[in-house]
């Protein structure tokens, strides 16, 4: 049975172009357009994977991804971080430093915009086969 | 010969041997001469009055002989008797006269005599008629004569011969006359014998005294001569304390204490003569002594070591090297006045220009007179160099001061102005003398924070950041402060410098904005490109696989990218370079009812209400439609984009309106939506700031302000978090005139 990634990403084009990339892969595609949303689609599709965009509108990639590492059902699922902002960008957004203060289990994989397939695809595997 | 006699003779006379023996026996021998008068005097008289005594006797012994003799009548007895009388007694003659004074007797051998005298002599009748005893002493002082009268007595009158009445008194006259030659004899020898002694007496006082002088006087004098001529040499030396109670003892001692003397205060002298010789000599600087006629008399080793030996030479030839004395000589008006004077010149030393500093004081001479004048010249070279490099770097720093880019003042300890720089008083005018805040900040009172304060109090440098309010505009100044010390590490004021940094905090701001902006630039390309790429990806698969519908998406994602770019690149041009606005006739309330409709289903998939607050025929106006459509639209996509992050509990509304007031077009968006704090409002206009992560270019406000004030209209915005934003436009009308001109409606 195909494993399953959820996307979430508020571009539509992202989530266009990493669903159609991951199904080519042989892989079971849902999405979701923010945190929300991502939250429900988590608990209700039980993905294998998250590929989790980090700056999104009503609820962010951040407050998702803690809401997600508290939650015990689903904390194990592995993560992938796609975002635009590399950690020089802004300071402020320093994602893994902000992860490290507080102790909470690191994503399985980061990966920056433009995505390589490549790189995507090989954390993908690496994560979940 | 006769010189040298004279010479001798002067000497001699002028000795003080001679001079106390001549003078002492002169004197002896006038007092003994004085003394002979008045004894030979009183030895004559007492020898006359001797003779005239005799004489008297002698007369009175002959009247009585002859009395007796005429008792008895005998003539030849009487005359017998006489010539007796006048033998023995040394009696020179004797006359007898009757009473009528007729000569009746003479002893004179000479007889003829008698009848010559037979006429009265008047001398006789004289004699008679005085009754009384005479005498008399002859002119040639050869005879003496006493005239004795024959007066009547009783005997006579009543005699029986030639009786003589009583009633005559007087009978005749006796005369004897007395030779004083043995008298005389007497006295000249008594006088020859007194003039010898006083001769005499005269010479051996004078050899006595003369010789007493010379032996005894003399060595004494000669000695204290011989001292002080050895003492005048400088040779004296009283070793052997002198003996002896005389006065010349006395008068030597006296001598020898006052050479003593002068023997210690000539040492002195030396000792201190010696001392300012050396003075002179070893003074580090040129030590001339000049006379009247300018020559040089004395000169120290620092001016031979310079300027070898140039006694004798004028001054302004010696080292000054000129034919005639200098223009403004100190050393003639020292010999005019006086007193001291200076001067500063300039010397070629070594080929090389000198300054000099002349000092010049008077040397005067025993009678008060300037004789010879000191000059003293100090190379000061160096000092003066120093002195012009001084000035020089003071010209300079006074310049670097007045002429900073920046305010400079320097203040006192009570923040007195006590000094500006020309910037300064460009822009603030005259303060001196007023207080640092008074002037900067208009305010009565010291700043909280004063770094002039901290720098008096401390010595270091301080600096602080003020804000500064002049004509209603805030001009941000970074203050910084040094200290000032006087000589003695006081610190007396302290140098202000404020610089106006409110062009550099701008552009500071502006560079941040850019680095933020570049920042968001990226990430929209990013989000762009990351948009191409999978459009270019899902394309690829659809043909890969056959996936028509794919492909059809994927195109679809590429062309909207595509477009993205066109519109960014659109975008930025329009922020940095701008236009002139392509003015048209326009109704603005078309304009904000196109905006509106093309708003209007995006606003309702929000759910956002979009209220339409103007009449939709508002007037003509010259407007650019393009401008201000995208300006509009640009306010409502933000108003959206605000509802959709604000409260989603309350309706989201937008209110466009729109009126034209005193030839003004005002156009406004309100919302209800997020609202924004502080830091979002002031960053609202610049470039390529956003809010909207990779949906907005960060340049729609820019271009929106930049349409509006091409127009030479004004933006203001009004927000509060969680209240919302108005935005608020204001444009001037413009209006067609008969050429087809633009002018400003008035």
């Amino acid at each position: 049975m195909a494993k399953k990634v959820l996307i979430i990403d508020d571009e539509p084009d992202m989530v266009m172009f990493l669903s159609t990339l991951l199904e080519d892969n042989g892989y079971d595609i849902a999405t979701a357009v923010d945190g929300e949303e991502g939250m429900e689609k988590v608990k209700s599709e039980k993905p294998d994977l998250i590929s989790l965009d980090l700056l999104m509108p009503n609820k962010t990639g951040i407050k998702m991804y803690r809401e997600l590492r508290k939650d015990p059902e689903v904390a194990d699922i592995p993560v992938v971080m796609v975002t635009g902002f590399g950690k020089d960008d802004i300071p402020s957004m320093d994602f893994k430093k902000w992860i490290q203060e507080r102790a909470i289990k690191a994503p399985e994989a980061y990966i920056e915009k433009p995505v390589d397939k490549a790189v995507l695809l090989d954390a993908v595997r690496k994560a979940i086969g | 010969m006769l010189n040298i006699f004279a010479h001798l003779l002067k000497k001699f006379t002028s000795s003080l041997s001679f001079k106390l023996s001549f003078y002492a026996g002169l004197i002896m021998f006038l007092a003994l001469l004085a003394f002979s008068y008045h004894s030979i005097f009183t030895h004559e008289q007492n020898l006359i009055n001797r003779m005239i005594r005799g004489a008297v006797k002698d007369s009175g012994v002959i009247k009585a002989a002859i009395w007796n003799s005429m008792m008895t009548k005998d003539r030849e007895l009487i005359r017998q008797i006489l010539h007796a009388i006048v033998r023995e007694q040394n009696i020179e003659e004797i006359n007898l006269y009757d009473a009528k004074g007729r000569l009746r007797y003479t002893s004179s051998p000479n007889s003829a005599r008698v009848a010559a005298e037979s006429a009265v002599d008047p001398r006789i009748r004289g004699l008679l008629a005085s009754h009384r005893v005479r005498h008399e002493i002859s002119q040639d002082r050869k005879s003496l004569s006493v005239a004795n009268p024959i007066l009547n007595t009783d005997s006579c009158s009543t005699a029986k011969c030639h009786a003589h009445p009583s009633s005559e008194k007087l009978l005749g006259l006796l005369e004897v006359k007395l030779s004083l030659a043995g008298v005389n004899r007497e006295i000249s020898n008594s006088s020859r014998n007194t003039i010898i002694f006083a001769i005499l007496l005269f010479l051996s006082i004078s050899t006595i005294s003369g010789l007493a002088v010379v032996f005894l006087v003399n060595p004494g004098i000669k000695k204290l001569q011989a001292s002080a001529a050895r003492m005048a040499r400088g040779e004296y030396n009283p070793d052997r304390p002198t003996t002896g109670t005389d006065e010349m003892a006395e008068l030597e001692r006296a001598f020898d204490r006052m050479s003593r003397e002068i023997n210690d205060r000539t040492r002195q002298l030396e000792a201190s003569r010696k001392m300012y010789k050396a003075l002179f000599d070893d003074a580090p600087c040129y030590l001339t002594v000049v006379s009247k006629d300018y020559r040089i008399v004395r000169t120290n080793n620092a001016f031979r070591e310079t300027f070898g030996e140039q006694v004798g030479k004028h001054c302004y030839a010696g080292y000054k090297g000129l034919t005639s004395k200098c223009v403004n000589c100190p050393v003639e008006r020292t010999f005019i006045d006086g007193a001291s004077h200076q001067s500063e010149e300039i010397w070629a030393l070594d080929g090389k220009k000198a300054y000099v500093i002349v000092k010049t004081s008077p040397i005067f001479d025993e009678l008060g007179q300037v004789a010879e004048v000191l000059e003293m010249s100090v190379d000061v070279t160096r000092l003066k160099r120093l002195q012009i490099e001084l000035q020089k770097k003071e010209q300079e720093y006074r310049y670097l001061f007045e002429n900073a880019p920046c305010y400079l003042t320097v203040v006192d300890r009570d923040f007195n102005i006590v000094q500006t720089n020309k910037l300064f008083d460009q822009d603030f005018g005259e303060h001196t003398g007023m207080k640092c805040f008074q002037v900067y900040k208009k305010q009565d009172f010291k700043c909280s924070n004063c770094p002039v304060e901290k720098t008096f109090v401390d010595g270091g440098t301080h600096h602080s950041d003020e804000t500064w309010r002049r004509n209603g505009e805030a001009t941000n100044i970074i203050v910084s402060t040094a200290p000032i010390r006087d000589d003695n590490g006081y610190i007396t004021s302290v140098m202000e410098m404020c610089t106006n940094i409110t062009e550099i905090k701008r552009l500071q701001s502006e560079l941040a904005i850019l680095g933020e902006t570049i920042a968001g630039m990226s990430h929209t390309i990013k989000n762009i490109l990351c948009g191409l790429q999978g459009g270019v990806y899902v394309v690829d698969s659809g043909l890969l696989r056959g996936k028509q519908d794919r492909v059809g998406l994927g195109w679809d994602m590429v062309k909207n990218n595509v477009e993205k770019i066109s519109d960014l690149v659109k975008g930025i041009l329009y922020a940095s370079k701008g236009r002139e606005p392509e003015y048209q006739e326009v109704d603005p309330g078309n304009l904000l009812q196109e905006i509106c409709d093309l708003f209007e289903s995006k606003a309702q998939s929000y759910g956002v209400e979009l209220v339409r607050a103007f009449d939709s025929r508002l007037g003509k106006c010259l407007l650019d439609p393009t401008g201000i459509h995208s300006a509009v639209s640009n306010l409502v996509s933000n108003a959206l984009e605000a509802c959709g992050k604000g409260d989603s509990f309350r309706q989201q509304r937008i209110i466009v309106g729109g009126c034209i007031e005193a030839g003004r077009l005002f156009l406004q968006v309100s919302d209800n939506g997020a609202g924004m704090p502080l830091e979002v409002k002031e960053k609202l206009f610049n470039k390529f700031y956003s809010t909207k992560g990779g949906k907005g270019t960060g340049l729609g406000l820019v271009i929106t302000r930049k349409v509006i004030e091409e127009h030479g209209g004004v933006i203001h915005v009004e927000s509060a978090p969680g209240q919302g934003t108005t935005f608020t436009v204001e444009i001037p009308l413009k209006s067609i005139d008969t050429d087809g001109a633009l002018k400003a409606v008035v």
